[in-house]
């Protein structure tokens, strides 16, 4: 508590500001209709347990941090929900069927709690089952032509070919190959992150230190032992990097991928929606993937940081 | 008097390095013989031919003529016989100070337990003074400790032979007066034949047995020290033998610069 209040009293003006919105809102939302006949009306419990998860989030994080951080970014988000609310309230939006309000489109989480779930699960796994294949294999063949110059002048100009046609465009082909449109969302997944974590695979082993690899051959390592012992964990850090700079790919293509045909997933959700033209749950499918990949983006980070740690 | 079989016996052993169209002649009819347990400094100007000699004794290069042997069987290849100090310390970044000394120990192919390993890893890590940063990564290190580590892995592989290639080339004088003692102190309480590349006169005077003074391509004349190990430095300089044989390699080393601008200006 005591850093919260030395911390230069730069952030103090920016929190208060971001307080009173959000202070505001909850207030907004919880006792004054909306000026619009035109607008359907939706519980606020959702919105306010959502905005109020977020302050407590930032009021957290503010006090754990430990660098001076200044607080715009939560003045101007606290700020927008303040907007968003404020032009239903004040009926400047006239029709929620475009826009939905703030209280509609969280009320969708208690709408649906188990299909959305159901559909983040979904999706989840094949993008876990993708990636994870696709990095397996990634790796290995990488270390593979990397180490040995005749399989790297087959494979490398392919790869350097194949990188450039999106992965989604296999997948009308892909549909037709695999048994089921899982398995052809799995492998445009797979695609999207193979040939990345093949290459930057390729390119580490390339950039290896020869004075290692001499080290290592006078310490009595052999060929096979080189490649597990040697040159996987020095390529490691390239590895990781590459892999999880695929992972962007993998979301986009994820999303194309179950729009593929198969009824499960969160892009399914959203295309569902958006044929019903209720875009007040396409919205809300929207947030759920951005909250998701977060979620993702900041476990992979994590999961890097210990793999690779003597790099840090 | 000849002691029976050498260590290692190096013999009319040739060497070129081949670019596209010549062939650079970098050792010409090379012979030596290294006893058991003696510390041979090979010294001599950049260029002569004292790192491919070594090369060829490491086994990473092969001669183009001539043998060399270890224990009377011909040198194939690298080996874990011969243990290697690198000028650039070639550490593996991913393991700690111990983690790279475990890694010698580990490829020693002795059967060590667990627990025997982790006390041999500590053991080498304290003998080269770097118990307070066992669990360091090589980034984290200065030149110095890493050629410790570097020493420490080497000494962990307990091969015979000892080959160490201008290993403090790169270091600080002061360290370098160091790390030397620490060398020279090591090796005779291992009891480890060595090959130790140098151009430093002052180095190799501290530490060898018999000094090979290495003109281009060729061995010039050798010059046996028989100094009492262990040296000490400030000890040393005080000696009559030390100046000596500092004033004879000073006129050998001079020659040699002599003969490598000559060449250089023949080219």
């Amino acid at each position: 508590m005591k850093d919260f209040f030395k911390n230069g009293g730069r952030q103090w003006p920016e929190f208060i500001l971001a307080a009173a919105f959000f202070v505001l809102n909850v207030i907004l939302a919880l006792t004054l209709p909306y000026y619009s006949a035109h607008s359907r009306y939706y519980d606020s419990g959702a919105y306010v347990v959502v905005l109020s998860a977020a302050f407590v989030t930032y009021t957290l994080y503010l006090l754990a941090a430990k660098k001076k951080s200044t607080s715009d970014i939560a003045v101007l988000l606290f700020g927008f929900f303040l907007l968003w609310e404020l032009s239903f309230k004040l009926g400047l939006v006239h029709n929620d069927l475009l826009i939905p309000s703030p209280e509609g489109l969280f009320h969708v989480y208690v709408e649906k709690p188990k299909e959305i779930l159901a559909d983040v699960w979904g999706s989840l796994r094949l993008l876990f089952w993708g990636f994870l294949t696709a990095a397996v294999f990634g790796t290995v063949l990488g270390l593979l032509a990397g180490w040995v110059p005749r399989i790297r002048e087959v494979l490398l100009p392919v790869s350097k070919v194949i990188t450039l046609i999106p992965p989604l465009m296999f997948s009308a082909y892909l549909i037709m190959l695999l048994s089921t449109f899982r398995q052809a969302a799995i492998a445009v997944i797979f695609f999207a992150v193979f040939w990345p974590t093949f290459q930057g695979t390729v390119s580490r082993v390339g950039q290896i230190d020869p004075s290692i690899i001499e080290a290592a051959r006078t310490m009595g390592v052999g060929t096979v032992g080189m490649l597990f012992k040697v040159i996987f964990p020095y390529c490691m850090p390239g590895i990781i990097q590459s892999i999880s700079g695929s992972l962007r790919g993998a979301f986009m293509c994820l999303s194309g991928a179950e729009m593929l045909g198969i009824n499960l997933g969160i892009g399914y959700f959203i295309e569902k929606y958006k044929s019903f033209a209720d875009y007040r749950c396409v919205l809300a499918g929207i947030v759920v993937v951005g909250f998701v990949t977060t979620l993702i983006d900041i476990l992979v980070s994590r999961v890097k940081k210990s793999l690779i740690h003597w790099t840090y | 008097m000849t002691t029976a079989e050498p260590k290692i016996a190096i013999r009319n052993v040739s060497f070129d390095y081949v670019s596209e169209k010549k062939a650079f002649p970098a050792l010409q009819n090379v012979s030596l013989e290294i006893r058991e347990g003696e510390f041979i400094c090979l010294l001599g100007a950049s260029g002569c031919g004292k790192s491919t000699l070594l090369s060829l004794l490491n086994g990473l290069q092969r001669p183009r003529s001539g043998e060399i042997t270890l224990n009377g069987k011909p040198i194939k290849g690298p080996g874990i016989d011969r243990a290697v100090v690198f000028q650039q310390y070639s550490l593996f970044p991913w393991l700690t100070v111990k983690g790279n000394v475990l890694f010698g120990i580990r490829q020693s192919g002795k059967k060590y337990s667990r627990k025997e390993r982790e006390d041999l890893a500590n053991r080498y890590v304290e003998q080269v003074g770097l118990t307070a940063a066992a669990d360091r990564y090589p980034s984290q290190l200065s030149g110095g400790m890493k050629q410790r580590v570097a020493v420490a892995r080497a000494l962990a592989l307990e091969s015979e032979v000892l080959l160490l290639d201008e290993p403090f080339g790169a270091i600080d004088p002061k360290l370098r007066l160091e790390l030397q003692e620490l060398v020279s102190r090591l090796c005779v309480e291992h009891r480890r034949t060595v090959v130790f590349v140098t151009h430093d006169l002052d180095e190799a005077i501290l530490l060898a047995d018999r000094i090979v003074v290495m003109a281009p391509g060729r061995i010039r004349n050798t010059l046996p020290v028989s100094l009492p190990h262990p040296r000490v430095r400030e000890e040393l300089i005080r000696t009559e033998e030390y100046e000596k044989l500092h004033r004879q390699l000073i006129m050998a080393f001079y020659d040699q610069v002599e003969e490598t601008i000559d060449a250089g200006v023949a080219l």
